[in-house]
């Protein structure tokens, strides 16, 4: 066992387990925030993704040990209900989730993906950028749409207010 | 080895870390991005003792160019490759192969030195840095040496690393503006695959379609990485036209030497090679009529 220190979602816990643990694991089973999803399980699918120091990371090969002391944040830091981020909104106004298995993924990946960019993004980008998230049911269109209508309305937050 | 029975060791500077490899009693295994190391343990193929967490060692995480050599450290992320202006200038098949491994998730976990130290023979960054004459550095606590990237592997999954040693650096040749390079992958999907075939090309171009020679190195066609040298012999035979091109193909047709897996067959492998090379040059020469 291995005391470590994650900074989750804004929090700081300091968490027993063992080092090999994976990150996943301890989000899920240790601190209760179970947004997260093992799917593959080997870093294929995307479905665990978050940030560890605002990067997209698959947190199933991600050691628990290896992540002490880094700052994480899942798809339950990125917006819970009522607070919910323009990504979400706009997955849930585009209808971009089906069995929302993969969704969680999806959503950091792309607050990932906006954070760095200004613009709104053509599909071939948001393409290379979701590349390492698989969803099994709805195809991506919807998915593609959803990014697109939340970049527009951050530029929108974005433009000053006139008058 | 139960994975909760597996220790890890975290060590604060690469010196630390060579002394304990120096010393340890203990099976132990370096872990960087872990997108391969973290994998095999769950798939119960690697279960050291300890783990060695070197992810966060930042002294070895740099691109920098001096003494007339680019000097990338090992844990160097692939996005940090894709993202360097330098290596964009001086390395463009190195960055090309970057953005080829794995997607946004790999790219940010996974670091260069742990993609040579895997030693998979489809390991995307492989190739190019045959096609660049990298150097590997390989330090323990009292010693360091360099060997060049061709002695390095000795067969899928394995290197010429001792178990106190670890890589320490990569040095590769800073591309002349008369050169230039190509990576072309064939994987079963665009992003978040592994290799089928993969080829890293770099053309010292002269004038036209006239070049001086150049390098091609194939990937995931053979126990470890193949440079065509048949291929490479007759680049500099005549101006790079259609025809010289399909020759040179069907060369690399024979000068690979792939097996059937899970991936592919043999011989779809070979005629795959063949295309990608073929595929790779037109695109370079484009490149450098376009440039």
């Amino acid at each position: 066992m291995k005391t470590i220190q994650l900074k989750v979602n804004g929090a700081v816990h300091s968490i027993s387990c063992p080092p090999a643990k994976s990150l996943l694991d301890v989000l899920r089973e240790d601190l209760g925030l179970t947004a997260s999803k093992e799917c593959c399980g080997k870093g294929e699918c995307g479905s665990c993704t978050v940030l560890i120091n605002d990067e997209a990371a698959c947190s199933c090969i991600v050691l628990a040990g290896q992540a002490d002391g880094q700052e994480i944040i899942t798809c339950e830091g990125v917006g819970l209900n009522p607070n919910l981020d323009a990504i979400q909104e706009s997955f849930i106004e585009e209808g971009a989730t089906q069995c929302g298995y993969c969704t969680p993924g999806i959503i950091v990946s792309a607050k990932a993906f906006l954070n760095g960019i200004d613009h709104i993004p053509a599909v071939d980008e948001i393409k290379t950028a979701l590349g390492g998230n698989l969803c099994r049911c709805t195809g991506y269109t919807k998915i593609i749409k959803a990014v697109q209508t939340a970049a527009s309305r951050n530029s929108s937050e974005k433009e000053p207010v006139k008058g | 080895m139960l994975v909760s029975n597996i220790e890890m060791f975290s060590p604060s500077s690469l010196s630390e870390c060579l002394t304990y490899l120096s010393q340890s009693s203990k099976k132990h295994k370096l872990i960087a991005g872990g997108t391969d190391a973290a994998v095999r343990m769950k798939e119960g193929k690697w279960r050291p003792e300890i783990w060695i967490n070197i992810k966060n060692l930042k002294e070895l995480r740099y691109i920098e160019e001096k003494d007339g050599c680019i000097h990338i450290g090992p844990l160097t992320t692939h996005t940090d490759i894709l993202r360097s202006d330098l290596l964009k200038r001086k390395a463009d098949v190195l960055v090309e192969a970057a953005r080829e491994v794995g997607a946004t998730q790999m790219q940010n976990m996974g670091t260069i030195g742990g993609n040579i130290g895997t030693a998979s023979p489809a390991g995307d960054t492989i190739p190019a840095l045959y096609v660049l004459g990298a150097l590997i550095e390989i330090s323990s606590l009292n010693t360091k040496r360099l060997v060049p990237i061709e002695q390095f592997f000795i067969g899928p999954g394995r290197t010429i690393l001792r178990e106190n040693e670890m890589i320490t650096g990569i040095l590769i040749q800073p591309q002349h503006p008369n050169e230039i390079g190509i990576f072309q992958k064939l994987g079963p999907r665009k992003a978040q695959s592994i290799s089928i075939v993969n080829v890293a090309i770099s053309l010292k171009m002269i004038e036209g379609k006239h070049c001086h020679g150049g390098k091609i190195a194939f990937g995931s066609v053979g126990p470890a990485i193949i440079r065509a040298k048949k291929c490479e012999s007759l680049l500099s035979q005549g101006p790079l036209t259609e025809e010289l091109i399909q020759n040179i193909a069907k060369v690399a047709w024979k000068e690979v030497l792939p097996i059937t897996d899970g991936r592919a067959t043999a011989l779809y492998r070979r005629d795959m090679a063949s295309a990608l090379l073929e595929r790779g040059l037109y695109r370079l020469l484009r490149r450098w009529e376009n440039r």
